[in-house]
């Protein structure tokens, strides 16, 4: 430096003291991983579900909108057809039967508009999710590798679609919506339709049949559910007549022998075993089922909650949604990806505590397996399997037995103001000389 | 490349499937019965009626087949785009197959997942949210589900995988709370309004100010010390660069306490507490004082270009502060989420191989398939002993020898001769018991 005379001159502007200069701190490198190549910015799949599900609804939308548009055409045309036989006849009806019949008729087709823009609003609320959507992830296929500044705003925001697809999963109506909200991201999450499904989830929780069958015979869902083999209707209505069974009054007996008739019967071939059952329970009262397991197992209350969960993986399987939360599917994979044996070890366990933290030097970043947020919940997965090592290039090893990286350790040094010739364990803060350093090879 | 294809697709969807489109027809329809309805009104005579009604039927009948056509056209447009997505999405560049839904060993742990979310949600800053959230995520029916029921039933529950080799901090939102008192605890303890304070020092130095940083770096000084973090003397410095702007930069006002003579004072007054650690760095500050005049041409113009600076001391502020709370600066949540997507190809690549073997991939102790992770998600030495290619556990760890090579401490028994071993990367010979545990 040309101005080094000048810089000791001058030091007293801003000093009384003179100190001699020490070098420049060097930068360093944490431990990499040469063989690590830019990585590809992540698996798409996981987001497939994002673009189809608003197709899935426009689908649903349009089948259910025609339905009751045939419905109603039919049922337009035969009224007045029959209204127009009528007026021919030898004995015309008066006038303002005529009148109330047309009434009835433009009253229906004013219905049908009422249906068709509602449909038409729900297209257009579709359209705007599709849309959003399809930008969102042209984003992701636009960047190369994770290392593209973008990368991590957009990986933010899946990570939040993630969170909020979670909460609605579990019901947590609330914390979805307004995270939806202060992200900006509620075209991108469907908290419509999840709310729906909540809905019908937890009337069948607490011991009602009638929204969840109403779900299974709207429109052309009956149709919907045939094609996928579903047996939740079926499942339901066998609810229905086990609770007709459960007074054991005779009114109430009588009312399921009908039902059975109506509602079971036509399954006698498919679910013959149940069947046959159904009509075994009308046996045992329900105070004398104890001793005959299989029927009790029909009376007991948790039939409720697995009929809660069939109706779920129904729902999710009829919009092709993912059966668990795609939160589950990254924390496991992530988890065990980034997993290692030390992340569960006592050393690791040591790091945590108050004591092993206070003398953590800053120089590294805390893994998020042993963060205290994710550590017990990263036990039930496997640790990264690994086929060659990745250690820092410089190590060095301490009397106490832990190694660090050369540069590393007289960062640390630097930082700490130690003498010269001396460093700093960078987790203990044990300080050695220099001389008692060992270097380490690793083949 | 899919994605714009895509785009178009949508686009074309948009402009012709409408359902709104059959309104009009619906409309016409409308209009013609109340149309007839009039003339019956009016006529009010049973010939004009029949006529009327007759002359009726052929017209609604074609306007409603009209509406079902309307509706076929989005019909047909929903089969196009349907397609169109189909191809998008399997000409990409993915790995073929579905999601691996069959095993979830997360659903194990709803009370773990909670916890981590309300803890995102906290040092994110979203409070809000996450006051909801708790609130929400307190089982309010003992029983919400059978998977969860079962969780606690089970011997694996949350509360007992506290491995008893652990110490625990004192906080009290990690001792011997169950973790759903623990959820709580999180909010109405220290943690959110620690994450407060940080989010108001965090926006004092968005609007340039530095003080409530510095005097928090002030009040930590031993800790960040022990830690080896020079964040104090990065913000003293920072601040009084600031100052040395002068009010035409930091637009603070034109008193004898800014400009070049107000960064003097402030360095006079709190440098001296650095000279030992930072002397050079002071130095190089106090001759820029010379060439205040013409900084733009002198060696020291990079030292005041501060750019990225309060950016950088943000993050850095941000680092530390968490540090003391004893978490990482990232989000532990959002690295394993990212991590989760990027690592998922690989995985289902496996399990489309391992099909059908019905292979519960994650009861076992290691992965069989290597996971490639970007460095910056590297967090631990990895060390992979050479002989056996196996990675070093606790129970089986790295060992070196006095030549300075390494090995587990297996392989070490496994290549030695009773008590003496030859070292497999070098000529050199030794006593077993000079191997020594290395803890990398
Ligand atoms: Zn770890
Ligand atoms: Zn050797």
């Amino acid at each position: 430096m040309a101005d080094f005379d000048k810089t000791n001159r001058e030091n007293h502007l801003l000093l009384d003291t003179h100190v001699p200069v020490p070098d420049p701190p060097s930068s360093y490198h944490l431990a990499t991983t040469p063989d690590l190549a830019d990585t590809p910015c992540s698996s798409l799949q996981q987001d497939h579900p994002l673009l189809r599900i608003p197709l899935e609804l426009l689908r649903k939308n349009f089948r259910s909108a025609h339905f009751e548009l045939e419905k109603d055409k039919k049922n337009v045309v035969e009224t007045l057809k029959e209204t127009a036989t009528r007026a021919v006849n030898n004995e015309p009806p008066p006038t303002e039967d005529v009148l109330k019949s047309l009434d009835a008729i433009i009253a229906r087709m004013r219905g049908v508009k009422r249906k068709l823009a509602a449909s038409a609003d729900e297209e257009q609320r579709l359209y705007r999710h599709e849309t959003a959507r399809v930008r969102h992830l042209a984003e992701i296929y636009a960047m190369h590798t994770t290392d593209d500044v973008k990368y991590e705003v957009w990986s933010r925001t899946r990570l939040d679609r993630m969170l909020v697809d979670y909460m609605l999963r579990q019901g947590y109506g609330d914390s979805a919506q307004s995270l939806a909200r202060e992200r900006g991201i509620e075209d991108l999450v469907d908290v419509k339709t999840f709310e729906q499904m909540a809905q019908i989830r937890d009337s069948l929780r607490n011991g009602s049949v009638t929204e969840a069958l109403a779900w299974c015979t709207a429109g052309d869902t009956k149709k919907e559910l045939r094609k996928m083999d579903s047996n939740l209707e079926f499942m339901l209505r066998y609810q229905q007549y086990i609770e007709l069974v459960r007074p054991y009054t005779p009114a109430k007996l009588s009312e399921a022998i009908k039902h059975a008739q109506r509602f079971l019967h036509p399954y006698r071939e498919t679910h013959a075993a149940e069947v046959r059952q159904a009509c075994g329970l009308l046996a045992v009262p329900p105070h004398r089922a104890a001793s005959y397991p299989a029927y009790a197992a029909l009376y007991a209350p948790q039939r409720w909650e697995a009929l809660a969960e069939l109706f779920v993986a129904t729902h999710n399987r009829l919009l092709s949604l993912p059966s668990i939360p795609l939160l589950h599917l990254a924390l496991t994979s992530g988890l065990s990806a980034l997993k290692t044996p030390a992340c569960h070890s006592a050393e690791g366990a040591h790091r945590q505590s108050a004591e092993g933290r206070a003398n953590v030097a800053s120089l590294a970043s805390v893994c998020p397996v042993c963060s205290r947020e994710l550590n017990d919940l990263a036990r039930s997965v496997p640790y990264a399997h690994h086929t060659t090592s990745h250690v820092e290039h410089d190590l060095v090893l301490l009397p106490n037995g832990r190694a660090y990286g050369r540069e590393r350790l007289d960062d640390y040094a630097r930082k700490a103001g130690l003498l010269d010739g001396q460093v700093k364990d960078l987790r203990t803060g044990e300080v050695f000389s220099e001389e008692r350093l060992k270097k380490v090879y690793i083949t | 490349m899919a994605m714009e294809v895509l785009e178009k697709e949508l686009e074309k969807l948009k402009d012709t499937a409408q359902l709104s489109n059959s309104l009009a027809n619906v409309d016409k329809i409308i209009d013609l019965l109340t149309a007839a309805r009039s003339e019956v009104e009016r006529a009010n005579d049973p010939h004009v009626t029949s006529l009327t009604l007759t002359k009726l039927q052929n017209p609604v009948q074609r306007g409603l087949d009209a509406v079902l056509d309307d509706l076929k056209v989005v019909h047909k447009g929903q089969v196009k785009f349907g397609k169109a997505l189909e191809k998008a999405l399997t000409t990409d560049k993915d790995t073929k197959g579905s999601l691996p839904e069959d095993h979830d060993p997360m659903a194990q742990h709803p009370t773990l997942i909670n916890r981590a979310i309300a803890m995102h949600l906290l040092r994110e800053g979203q409070f809000g949210v996450a006051s909801a959230f708790i609130a929400e995520a307190q089982p309010q029916r003992p029983q919400s589900s059978i998977s969860q029921l079962q969780s606690q039933l089970s011997p694996l529950s949350p509360s007992s995988v506290t491995s008893p080799t652990s110490p625990r901090s004192p906080e009290p939102y990690e001792s011997h709370l169950t973790p759903m008192d623990e959820l709580s605890a999180l909010q109405s303890e220290t943690l959110q309004s620690s994450f407060a304070e940080m989010y108001s020092i965090l926006s004092s130095l968005k609007e340039r100010k530095l003080l409530p940083a510095i005097n928090w770096a002030r009040s930590n000084c031993a800790e960040l010390e022990a830690r080896g973090s020079n964040l104090e003397f990065e913000l003293c410095k920072l601040q009084f660069i600031w100052l040395f702007k002068g009010p035409s930069v930091n637009g603070l006002p034109d008193t004898p306490e800014n400009g070049r003579l107000g960064a003097l004072y402030y360095a006079r007054e709190n440098f001296g507490r650095f000279q030992h650690r930072h002397i050079r760095e002071i130095q190089q500050l106090s001759c820029a004082m010379v060439y205040a005049s013409n900084l733009p041409a002198s060696p020291y113009r990079s030292i005041f270009d501060i750019a990225m600076a309060f950016d950088e001391v943000a993050a850095s502020f941000t680092r530390e502060f968490c540090s003391l709370l004893g978490l990482s600066a990232e989000s532990p949540l959002y690295v394993a989420a990212t991590a989760g997507a990027i690592a998922l190809p690989q995985l289902m690549k496996f399990l489309n191989k391992v099909k059908g073997k019905n292979t519960e991939w994650t009861t076992t102790q290691e992965m069989a398939f290597e996971t490639r992770l970007p460095k910056s998600m590297v967090y631990h030495s990895i060390f992979v002993c050479p002989v056996s290619k196996e990675q070093t556990t606790a129970e089986n760890p790295p060992v070196i020898l006095p030549c300075g090579h390494v090995l587990a401490r297996e392989s070490l028994q496994r290549i030695s001769k009773g008590s003496r071993y030859k070292c497999p990367y070098c000529p050199n010979e030794g006593s077993v018991k000079d191997a020594k545990e290395i803890i990398l």
